[in-house]
């Protein structure tokens, strides 16, 4: 009795390690895989548009999973590899959604967008348009914005954040002329370097030239760019970088500027969230556009940044046809809630009362209002490969180990 | 016979659980990493066969793995030759019975229990630019009041030179001084004491008594830990993570290397290649270390 107890045991132990369950209650039950963790400042915009959709459609039951953002990389690719992804997925613009829609994994949205063309722009589109076909539903976009301090701008005898280059460099003598470091870069965190490059590289040679370069329809090898990138390692060398940047993680950076350490900081438009929470540092800090480099080539309103936090269906989705309009209204609320709590600019038409949003964010969406070029983050446009590689190279940079030219012909080598 | 075959089921039934789990969980990735590094893959889609292209590109221009396995020798020379040293001095000493000896085992005993993340985060406050280490610099007057800060964790420090595979190796080896320490207070320990009498009887010191009666009879443990600093130098990954990100160059480590070419690269395949030549290289060492105390007993 005891050894049949025993076996009996040892059977239930090896069923138990496959586990299986399947329920079926004629509802239509949507899974959901987003990044909004505890953690992140989205979580709350969606829960709140969670919430709304529960209450409008009571038959459609939404089981949603926020999976920390480096993990879930690796979790989507598995579950697209094994084709077990949930019917509807968050993912990154450009690149990354591509890779999936190439290997034709992603419900075209062409059907389900007719409805809602009205209130989100062709425009903010344009980055999950593959072959003129729409696969994304985009959520918030941001932009790199250049963060003053006008305290300490104040001290160099600025009112006002210089509008043009010359006025610019000026203002960084000045601000070193007194003690103060003008630019505050997170050398550990290689991005934080590119929202400087890349828009010294746009105000240099203008939008249309770095679009097409990211997106690989022209080569690296570009005289402009290397002139460029030869203007940002001037302001290096100059010493309007903190020499300590090159060790420092971007939260450090961050605190920093917001101690009165640096005049300026260029970085996303997320930041205005936390600037704007801060008692002490909201009435001081202000945003603008970072002034045109070459007026011959390149001209304000052009921008670095876009919409890439998305939202797409499965292809494998047995309830792809609502799965996609449910997502277009989820992204919608989503997009909202979000843009009224300050953690980005909204990518859908504001057709509600947003006063309530924070007035840093308020002038950030002035700008995007007037601008009519965005390029979007190089290392969002670029397969993963490539960024890495470009990256890699931007570090090179930053610490002057090539210059502009060496920049252009290794990249023009390495990728494409 | 009835009964006989009942038994040999009971007997196939219990180890069945155990089996699927180490075929499951050890040998059938092992088997499909290294079917993987045969092929240029993205993780999901298509794969394209490579031959031997992933393995020969590692030891490139561009991937530089060399660089990465000999760092990693690096630390495993560190540790051999200076972390297990100084715990085997501690071990023989809190080993005699001093006073207070549980206390001193504990407090060097205290940084293997703190998760690797926080002795990072502790140890970038030190490095940091305005850290505790630079601050030290100044009071000392080592660092003079008109020179820069010293970046211990930049990828490119002061002239060119990057001291951040060192900084990353102090912690490292900090860290698991007190996991040897009492692996070989173990060991100390296990020695009969009438051995220890004797020898103190017949006029030998207490160095003496370590150098010719503990240590000799501790050479099984001492092959333990040997194994384990250098097949943990081998793998070593988080703090590194922590204190230098994945993608440094200049104290990138195989694991390092590894997550870079999957995570960042979103290259599987080399990935795949890496692990297996991570993996024939533990078992490698693990042997060779075998061998070498086989031969000197």
């Amino acid at each position: 009795m005891k050894k049949f107890l025993a076996t009996l045991l040892a059977i239930v132990t090896v069923l138990s390690l496959c586990a299986c369950g399947k329920k079926d209650d004629g509802k239509i039950t949507l899974k959901m895989w987003c990044i909004a963790t505890e953690s992140d400042s989205n979580r709350k915009s969606y829960e709140n548009a969670i919430k709304d959709m529960a209450a409008k459609y009571p038959d459609i039951t939404l089981e949603w999973e926020a999976i920390e953002n480096e993990a879930y990389k690796t979790k989507i690719k598995t579950a697209v590899t094994g084709d077990n992804m949930p019917d509807i997925f968050f993912t990154w613009s450009c690149a990354f959604l591509g890779d999936f829609v190439s290997a034709g994994k992603v419900y075209c949205l062409d059907e389900a967008y007719k409805d809602f063309a009205s209130k989100l722009p062709e425009k903010m589109c344009k980055n999950t348009t593959y072959d003129g076909k729409k696969y994304g539903v985009p959520l918030t976009m941001n932009i790199v914005g250049l963060f003053a301090n006008m305290e300490l701008l104040k001290k160099a005898g600025y009112d006002e954040i210089p509008g043009t280059y010359e006025e610019f460099i000026k203002c960084c003598d000045a601000l070193k002329a007194q003690g103060i470091i003008p630019f505050g870069c997170a050398g550990k965190e290689t991005w934080c370097v590119t929202e400087y490059l890349e828009s010294v590289i746009e105000k240099s040679c203008g939008a249309q030239v770095l679009d097409d370069i990211f997106m690989g329809r022209a080569s690296w090898d570009n005289a402009d760019v290397a002139k460029a990138v030869d203007t940002f390692q001037s302001m290096v060398t100059k010493g309007y970088f903190d020499p300590d940047g090159a060790a420092l993680k971007n939260d450090v950076v961050k605190t920093n500027f917001m101690a009165g350490k640096y005049a300026f900081y260029m970085n996303g438009t997320w930041n205005c969230a936390d600037f704007s929470n801060d008692a002490n540092f909201k009435d001081k800090v202000k945003v603008a556009e970072f002034p045109v480099i070459n007026g011959d080539k390149a001209k304000l309103g052009q921008l670095i940044g876009g919409p890439s936090d998305t939202l797409a269906v499965a292809k494998s989705s047995k309830n792809a046809a609502t799965a996609a309009k449910y997502t277009f209204e989820l992204g919608q609320l989503i997009c909202k809630y979000g843009y009224l709590d300050g953690c980005g600019l909204p990518a859908w038409t504001v057709d509600y009362d947003a006063s309530a949003v924070n007035p840093l964010t308020q002038s950030v969406a002035e700008i995007v209002a007037k601008s009519d070029y965005m390029v979007l983050f190089g290392d969002t446009a670029m397969s993963s490969e490539d960024a890495a590689k470009y990256l890699k190279e931007v570090d090179s940079v930053y610490s002057c180990e090539v210059d502009g030219s060496k920049f252009v012909s290794d990249l023009k080598a390495s990728i494409r | 016979m009835k009964r006989k075959n009942l038994d040999k089921l009971t007997i196939f039934m219990f180890l069945l659980p155990a089996l699927l789990l180490f075929v499951g969980i050890l040998v059938a990735p092992l088997i499909s990493s290294a079917y993987n590094s045969f092929f240029n893959w993205k993780g999901f889609g298509n794969k394209t066969y490579l031959g031997w292209k992933n393995y020969k590109d590692l030891f490139g221009e561009e991937v530089k793995f060399s660089k990465a396995i000999w760092h990693a020798l690096e630390l495993a020379g560190l540790s051999v030759f200076i972390q297990l040293p100084l715990s085997l001095l501690l071990a023989l000493l809190l080993g005699r019975g001093i006073k207070g000896e549980r206390f001193f085992l504990s407090v060097n005993f205290m940084p293997v229990l703190i998760s690797t993340v926080v002795i990072g985060q502790l140890w970038r406050k030190i490095f940091d630019p305005e850290g505790l280490l630079n601050a030290l610099l100044r009071v000392t007057k080592i660092l003079g009041e008109n020179e820069r800060n010293i970046l211990w964790l930049a990828e490119k420090g002061t002239n060119g030179k990057s001291l951040l595979l060192f900084a990353c190796f102090i912690p490292m080896l900090w860290q698991y001084v007190g996991y040897h320490m009492l692996l070989m207070y173990a060991g100390v320990k296990s020695v009969d004491p009438s051995l220890r009498e004797a020898a103190k009887i017949d006029g030998a010191t207490d160095w003496q008594v370590d150098r010719y009666v503990v240590i000799p009879s501790m050479k099984q443990i001492i092959k333990v830990s040997v194994i384990f600093a250098v097949t943990g130098s081998l793998k070593a990954y988080d703090l590194i993570a922590v204190l230098a990100e994945i993608r440094t160059e200049a104290a990138a480590v195989p694991s390092t290397v590894l997550m870079n070419r999957m995570s960042l690269y979103g290259q599987y395949g080399m990935g795949s290649a890496i692990s297996v030549i991570l993996i024939l290289l533990c078992f490698f060492f693990a042997i060779f270390i075998g061998a070498v105390f086989k031969e000197r007993e």
